[in-house]
């Protein structure tokens, strides 16, 4: 077995360092607030400067303006920057998109959008919660009809990371009035622009803002912005599923390694000889080992075309709840300084641990919650039988 | 990255199965366990006959010169039929040992490992009961005597030869004995786990120059790479252990049927079943990849060891604990081969460092 980086992937690491040393991450302005993923802030100049290195349309196929690098550099590229906490939040929703306009997108899309993808000039947002539509996303309401070269689109999304500074959304809606539950769906690429759009902030826990909520009033979509044929949106979202899950988290485990070494430095300066402190930060560096073993379990799988539901599903779990224990532990180790923020006097690790600590507990509900990963786990996996559904 | 085994790992582990399936079914390890003086004679000659304890021996010496990624894909196999016995002291630690001291004796040694002629267990831990150099302070002398003892010595009752870890004027030292040699006692110690455990006193034993394994400063040389072998291979056994818990859980859930539905239709049940898979699956591949770090030579490698140990025993602990309130009561009865895994990830757990020691190298390697 060899968990290793080919030789090509070691130079591109080399490539990505020396690009973080020429134009360290913290000379970027960042637009958008740290979601503590391991992406860090939204910056559309560091989007763009990913962008003029080709760093967007890594693996892409010629055709379509890519370089067609194996799956491997995108690897290394988000391990390097999780690493050095850069603030690439946009980068992991471009790479599901372009991914899916490649799959399914019309010429137009394909022709229009990637372009702009790849010069790091188009973000996206994803529409798929709705106040009634949670864990189970099939509830939900918003309707697009066709009346000419147009969708035009009613409804209402939550919860959707970054609307408000994304260019367009990923927007699932029901195409076919008549359907019900999984059937009649489509995903529709709406441009934030469009009249009709009304993005309004939701201010989280941490202050700060990262979801929307979007009100789609008699918006007109092009017709061609469908992915795919009508009818096909679920069938889309249960293909791509597994790999979205993975590359929204697979930097969680470079991250946390990094988040570690900040609570080393504090305790090494201001608990030295704390051994209950020193055990617990070596259990942690196990488990994030471990973390990390099971995301390149899912990727080995994923690069051959496996399934890897199981591995994917199990590394988010891990991912999240690993994150929120590292954390919590940050937070005792900085005893009463762990609660203040950035800037504050007397602040410890930049402020970093507090706010890192507050977003942790929105992962286990993102991307599909930890119960919902459990289930698919159980089911999809494991061959457990379904749960019977309520009415 | 290549996850994969090669053809060669994969048909040992299938062999393995079926081998270990027909000759080594729960029944026998029970019956073994519940022998004070349990040694399966018959199943470790079989396995000399397949190859097993000649894997990590070179072909000069009568092995296959077999990587110990070849051992650990065996192991797996053994953790999951709860194979009793000494194959981690003999066939990796003191093979590997062994095979780093070179030397006649250790030499002659190996050739004996090879064909399953003879045994070789190991005299590490003392009253403290840890592994660390610090820990094992039996006072060595070559020439000299012998006077001391050490605990929790595997199978002495089996083992026709003995490596003994002491410390000498010139710091740790190694010795390599016959269990023969006059003055060494055995007294067995009573173990829930159906290991065969023992009390060593080493009653004024003579030992000769030629005891030494390793010379004066070699010890460390000779063992360390010996005892990160058998740490994986202890990791390799608990996944493969955990795995079998695992399976015996989710084919309980599908078929247990309360209330009109399968207990695996539940919630409670499912997400139980998926911690034990994400448990498993983190276990086992940090494990391979503690492997590929130690097999490529990385940096990093004894830190991701000692990570995959650590991370190895809570993560197939927790499957074999929370498996028990899966199974429900039928996994407490005897007859039932949960207790059986459970036990042999537990003593798996503690053996070769115990989560403590592992964590203590991994806590230097982050810097603390």
């Amino acid at each position: 077995m060899d968990f290793g980086r080919s030789p090509d992937e070691a130079a591109f690491a080399d490539e990505v360092r020396a690009f973080l040393r020429a134009q360290p991450p913290d000379t970027f302005p960042s637009d958008g607030t740290d979601a503590g993923y391991g992406s860090g802030a939204h910056s559309r100049a560091f989007t763009r400067a990913l962008g003029e290195r080709g760093w967007l349309s890594l693996t892409w196929p010629r055709a379509h303006g890519g370089w067609e690098r194996p799956m491997g550099f995108l690897l290394v590229l988000l391990e390097e920057l999780a690493a050095s906490g850069a603030p690439f939040g946009p980068l992991s929703g471009c790479l599901q998109v372009s991914e899916s306009i490649i799959r399914h997108g019309s010429v137009t899309l394909q022709r229009e959008i990637l372009p702009q993808v790849a010069r790091g000039e188009a973000t996206f947002w994803q529409g798929y919660s709705e106040p009634g539509a949670g864990s189970d996303l099939l509830a939900l309401q918003t309707r697009a009809r066709l009346d000419g070269d147009h969708w035009v689109l009613d409804g209402r999304k939550i919860w959707s990371s970054h609307a408000g500074i994304a260019t367009y959304g990923t927007v699932l809606a029901r195409t076919d009035p008549a359907s019900t539950r999984n059937r009649g769906l489509s995903m529709l690429m709406v441009d934030n622009r469009l009249p009709g759009m009304d993005v309004r902030p939701i201010r989280s826990l941490t202050g700060q803002v990262y979801h929307y909520e979007i009100f789609m009033d008699g918006v007109r979509v092009p017709r061609e912005y469908i992915m795919g044929q009508p009818g096909e949106g679920f069938s889309q979202l249960l293909r791509g599923l597994d790999t979205d899950r993975f590359w929204g988290r697979f930097y969680k485990a470079p991250f946390l390694r990094r988040i570690l070494g900040l609570l080393v430095e504090h305790v090494r300066a201001e608990r030295p000889g704390d051994s209950v402190a020193r055990h617990r930060l070596a259990q942690a560096a196990a488990e994030i080992a471990a973390l990390r073993a099971l995301f390149h379990r899912a990727a080995w799988l994923i690069a051959r075309g496996e399934v890897a539901t199981g591995p994917v599903s199990a590394a988010k779990v891990m991912a999240d709840e690993l994150g929120q224990r590292v954390l919590s532990l940050g937070m005792e180790l900085l005893g009463p300084y762990a609660a203040l923020r950035a800037g504050s006097p007397e602040a410890r690790l930049r402020g970093e641990i507090e706010h890192q600590y507050q977003t942790a507990w929105g992962h286990a509900l993102a991307g599909g919650t930890s119960e919902i990963q459990r289930t698919t786990i159980a089911v999809r996996a494991l061959g457990l039988p379904a749960e019977p559904r309520g009415r | 990255m290549d996850l994969a085994f090669s053809p060669a790992q994969t048909l040992l582990q299938q062999s393995a199965r079926t081998f270990l399936l027909q000759r080594c079914p729960p029944e026998r390890v029970q019956e073994l366990a519940l022998d004070p003086r349990g040694f399966a004679t018959d199943l470790w000659k079989e396995i000399a006959a397949l190859g097993w304890p000649g894997l990590l021996i070179a072909p000069e010496h009568g092995g296959s010169g077999a990587s110990l990624a070849d051992a650990l894909a065996l192991m797996e196999e053994l953790g999951r039929a709860c194979f009793p016995g000494p194959f981690v002291p003999s066939a990796v630690v003191a093979a590997t040992a062994l095979g780093l001291a070179g030397g006649r004796r250790a030499h002659g040694l190996l050739a004996g490992l090879a064909t399953g002629s003879r045994i070789c267990t190991l005299a590490l831990l003392e009253g403290p009961g840890r592994l660390a150099p610090e820990a094992m302070t039996l006072p060595i002398a070559a020439p000299g005597r012998l006077t001391g003892r050490k605990l929790f010595v595997p199978d002495a009752h089996a083992a026709t030869d003995l490596i003994v870890v002491g410390h000498a004027s010139a710091g740790p030292a190694v010795l390599l004995l016959p269990m023969g040699r006059p003055g060494i006692i055995a007294r067995p110690l009573d173990s829930m786990t159906g290991d065969k455990l023992f009390e060593l006193s080493f009653a004024d034993v003579e030992i000769g120059p030629d005891d030494l394994l390793a010379q004066p400063g070699r010890a460390w040389a000779v063992l360390g790479p010996a005892l990160r072998a058998g740490a994986l291979a202890r990791c390799a056994e608990m996944a493969g252990a955990a795995q079998r818990v695992l399976e015996l859980c989710v084919e309980h859930a599908r078929v247990r049927v309360q209330g009109g539905r399968p207990i695996g239709s539940h919630q409670a049940i499912q997400h139980a079943c998926a911690d034990l898979y994400r448990d498993v699956e983190s276990a086992r591949w940090l494990t391979w990849e503690a492997e590929w770090a130690l097999a490529s030579g990385r940096p990093d490698a004894d830190a991701t060891v000692a990570a995959a140990k650590a991370h190895g025993a809570e993560a197939a602990l927790r499957v074999a604990r929370r498996g028990h309130q899966i199974m429900g009561a039928i996994g407490y009865s005897e007859e039932h081969p949960l207790h059986l895994l459970h036990k042999r990830i537990l003593a798996a757990s503690q053996d070769m460092g115990d989560a403590a020691l592992h964590l203590e190298t991994l806590a230097r390697a982050i810097g603390l």
